[in-house]
């Protein structure tokens, strides 16, 4: 048994390994792979030595903004803990069937015919898992060498994220193979999921009011965001979930041991609650098959979207939604993509869901930003809102690809409409400008009412003055996005095959190089982009500020820049259109 | 109504059509046969104006697909093989979109007729994840259908469809050409050149072979025989194989 499984693993990575190698032939993945190892070197040659980790002028290696008093161990253990709770929590509250054990297509046909007991197809299975299980600990004490604050070493680190991974995965084995026996046993699969859903929120709500009971005072004077943490880990461990915390603390202890004398004294009850776990497992003889079979066939139908790129998160079975806005007819053709697009999203893409969040950050902001803790709570909102716009910026039109990106395997049915390709492509971009906007907006809101405090040492921060800006600002994110999505788009047309290579999620360091080549030529062209806006609004700004006001210098900007940046688009969207109309899908979709 | 001369589609240094040309007149059904890789579905696209052609002239009821393709698209619908459509659109989220996107603004009261002509009516509000083989055709077809295009492109259109599916499909080509269209097929299924087509196109190694009706295609490959069959017809044609 565990020889067939040795060979059957050990043969694939090799076939796999041999395929990668062999694909190295043609340029694309031979200059990915350079790029994809160069980065991995960057990456893991520093977390090795530790150059992430010697942070200046800090003691024991406490990352930045940290106070040499917080204790980041106690933290993490209770934020873990808390992690592992919620896994379990989700994977006794969310089947709404029998849930399957994740054996493959192949596995299915070859190993439910033949002569194995169910006993042994499930070691079958928890050993399969041993090997990703082993590379995710490694990959991961990789990833986190560079938080010594943690302590503890290379060797710990493996073992500590090895005891995690595999419990979690032997819970996962457990819960399926006892829901299975339940609904087997008569049980009403939805009833038996309200029952739990009840018992959590009855939990949440018993959790909650204990915290309020019990919680500690929140800490005096302005606090920096490791105060505030802390503060909220001892929050959270207590009354109820205090409790409920246990059981995962210990399973996270051995990882977070600052010396093999903490790591052996923590390794016992973490390795009971591992074994406990083993035979939990071991012992249940219940029927698995049908459901392994339906996951083995929707993990297929999923793999298969994922290979063609046109997986979307959550949406593994489309179902029929009501449309966003009535499209009307005749109107502009344009705003039909926008429609189309919009009902291939997320259900939360809906102008009532924008403006309840709009309303709900309009009561909630001034909220928190008021009273004594003030200035505590605006810098936290100012520093996620500063951080969620870096990200949104830099990452949102990698990620928001419901345009050209996922309408290419339809390039000759949209060929066929009489449309200009300037039409098409403006068209296509419209739903993640519509979607990233919205998000930008609402950020935006959030940090115009958060920075209300600063005005008393900001004298030039005025209401006037915030209110104007945020509005130049939003005025300019449409544009800003628009200029953004069309730099992707016109990769996936211009190099096509590149790009159907790196929307296949398939692995592999060639395909992440691929997609961080893209990433940075993306950077590149929007730095290059951007760079005459930028310095128009700021030459216009700084020269008429002392004549009309700052304010009114700020709107003469934002025209300058919208000018710059529209004519930029425009000149994006005829080219990018020009080339859509000469685009030979015959010839470039071959990969 | 179509007009097609020196059509020319390279891929690299391979040609995959040469130098073709031929007209189809209002009410005439043109059947593309050959062998595999004889450059049909290359002709049918670059007609629809999918892929650009390298050479050569295509005009769609007198409109140059090169100089005014937005003018030309006007007129015409392409079927593909294989219907192409959107997962997360309904059937009737499909027929509003297109209707946007050609200007049809009674849409709603051709769509119905249409719907029903081609017995969809009651799937309207699903998505195409949840219909047959044959039903995502049948909604690929009232696409294409809703403009009222004069000029159609069929490329294998019975591919995947049952019997009755294809007696459908036989009666919705011969309806339209009655009805004046224009219309460009291709095909393998050599009875359905007997049923449907007014005349014939063989092509061979993007070469035109022969063109005329099928009378005049059987005259020109008997060679004085009498009783000849269309299959051994379309053998001699094409030599029997694909080079």
């Amino acid at each position: 048994m565990l020889g067939a499984l040795l060979y059957l693993r050990l043969t694939s990575l090799k076939n796999i390994a041999l395929s990668r190698l062999r694909r190295l032939k043609q340029p694309k993945y031979f200059l990915g792979a350079v790029a994809g190892i160069a980065y991995i070197y960057f990456i893991f040659s520093r977390q090795l030595s530790g150059g992430s980790t010697a942070l200046a002028g800090l003691p024991a290696g406490l990352p930045g903004g940290l106070a040499p008093t917080f204790d980041f161990n106690a933290t993490l253990s209770v934020f873990g803990a808390l992690v592992l709770l919620g896994i379990v929590l989700f994977t006794w509250a969310l089947p709404k069937e029998k849930p399957g054990l994740p054996f493959s297509e192949a596995e299915v046909a070859f190993l439910f015919p033949a002569p194995i007991s169910r006993r042994r197809l499930i070691h079958f299975r928890l050993l399969g898992a041993q090997l990703r299980i082993l590379f995710s600990a490694v990959i991961f004490t990789l990833l986190s060498r560079g938080w010594s604050f943690l302590g503890g070493d290379a060797l710990t680190h493996v073992l500590g994220w090895w005891l995690i991974l595999t419990t979690v995965n032997l819970h996962l084995t457990g819960a399926a193979l006892t829901i299975n026996r339940h609904i087997d046993n008569g049980a009403n699969p939805a009833v038996r999921r309200w029952l739990i859903l009840a018992g959590v929120a009855l939990l949440l709500l018993v959790s909650t009011l204990s915290i309020a009971n019990a919680a500690p005072p929140f800490p005096e004077g302005n606090i920096g965001p490791a105060d505030f943490f802390s503060w909220l880990a001892r929050c959270l461990d207590t009354g109820l979930l205090h409790g409920l915390l246990i059981p995962g603390k210990l399973v996270i202890a051995p990882f977070l041991a600052a010396n093999y004398a903490e790591f052996f004294r923590t390794i016992g009850p973490a390795a009971l609650i591992l074994i406990g776990h083993y035979f939990w497992v071991a012992r249940q003889e219940t029927s698995f098959e049908e459901a392994s079979i339906a996951y083995a066939e929707k993990r297929a139908a999923r793999l298969a979207r994922l290979r063609d790129g046109t997986y979307r998160l959550g949406q593994d079975k489309a179902k029929a939604r009501r449309e966003p806005f009535r499209l009307r007819v005749p109107g502009r053709v344009e705003v039909a993509f926008l429609w189309k697009n919009l009902l291939g999203t997320l259900p939360y893409f809906h102008a009532r869901v924008w403006l309840g969040c709009a309303l709900l950050t309009c009561v909630a902001v001034p909220w928190i930003v008021r009273g004594e803790h003030q200035k505590t709570g605006a810098n936290i909102i100012i520093t996620f809102t500063a951080l969620f716009s870096a990200y949104t910026l830099l990452l949102g039109p990698q990620l928001a690809r419901q345009d050209l990106r996922s309408d290419l395997p339809h390039a000759d049915i949209l060929k066929t409409y009489p449309l200009a390709g300037w039409q098409i492509i403006l068209g296509e971009i419209l739903t993640p400008i519509a979607i990233l906007t919205g998000l930008l907006w609402l950020n935006l809101l959030a940090l115009v009412l958060a920075l209300a405090p600063m005005a008393d040492k900001i004298t030039w921060l005025t209401p006037g003055f915030r209110l104007t800006a945020g509005l130049c600002l939003a005025g300019v994110i449409p544009v800003l996005f628009a200029l953004q999505l069309l730099i992707p788009n016109a990769a996936a047309l211009l190099f096509p095959a590149w790009f159907q290579a790196t929307r296949q999620r398939s692995g592999g360091i060639d395909v992440m190089g691929q997609r961080l080549i893209f990433v940075f030529g993306q950077l590149l062209v929007i730095l290059l982009s951007l760079f005459p806006a930028v310095l128009g609004a700021a030459l216009v700004i700084f020269a008429s500020q002392w004549l009309i006001g700052a304010s009114a210098a700020v709107v003469l900007g934002t025209l300058v820049a919208l000018t710059i940046l529209g004519v930029e688009v425009a000149c994006g969207l005829w080219w990018l259109g020009e080339r859509f109309e000469k685009f030979d899908l015959a010839t470039e979709l071959r990969p | 109504m179509i007009e097609v001369s020196g059509l020319t589609k390279r891929y690299g240094t391979f040609t995959a059509v040469r130098d073709l040309s031929f007209t189809v007149q209002p009410g005439e059904v043109l059947g593309l046969v050959g062998p595999n890789g004889a450059g049909k579905t290359s002709t049918l696209r670059s007609l629809a104006g999918i892929i650009p052609a390298n050479a050569g002239r295509i005009h769609i009821g007198g409109v140059d697909l090169a100089a005014d393709p937005v003018g030309a698209k006007h007129q015409l619908a392409f079927f593909p093989d294989e219907p192409r459509l959107f997962d997360y659109l309904t059937v009737r989220q499909h027929l509003n979109f297109v209707a946007r996107i050609y200007g049809v603004a009674d849409h709603a009261t051709l769509a119905q007729p249409l719907l029903e002509e081609l017995e969809i009516a009651d799937k309207a509000d699903q998505l195409p994840g949840e219909l047959s083989r044959g039903m995502k055709q049948k909604l690929a077809i009232a696409c294409g259908l809703l403009h009222g295009p004069r000029v159609m492109f069929f490329d294998e259109p019975l591919t995947g469809l049952d019997p009755l599916g294809i007696r459908r499909m036989k009666d919705s080509i011969l309806s339209r050409a009655r009805a004046g269209a224009a219309i460009v097929l291709s095909s393998h299924l050599l009875h359905l050149l007997e049923e449907v087509c007014s005349h014939v196109l063989i092509l061979k190694k993007g070469e035109k072979i022969a063109h005329g009706t099928l009378a005049e295609i059987s005259a020109q490959f008997a060679q004085g025989e009498t009783g000849v069959s269309l299959e051994e017809i379309f053998i001699r044609a094409t030599g029997g194989s694909e080079n």
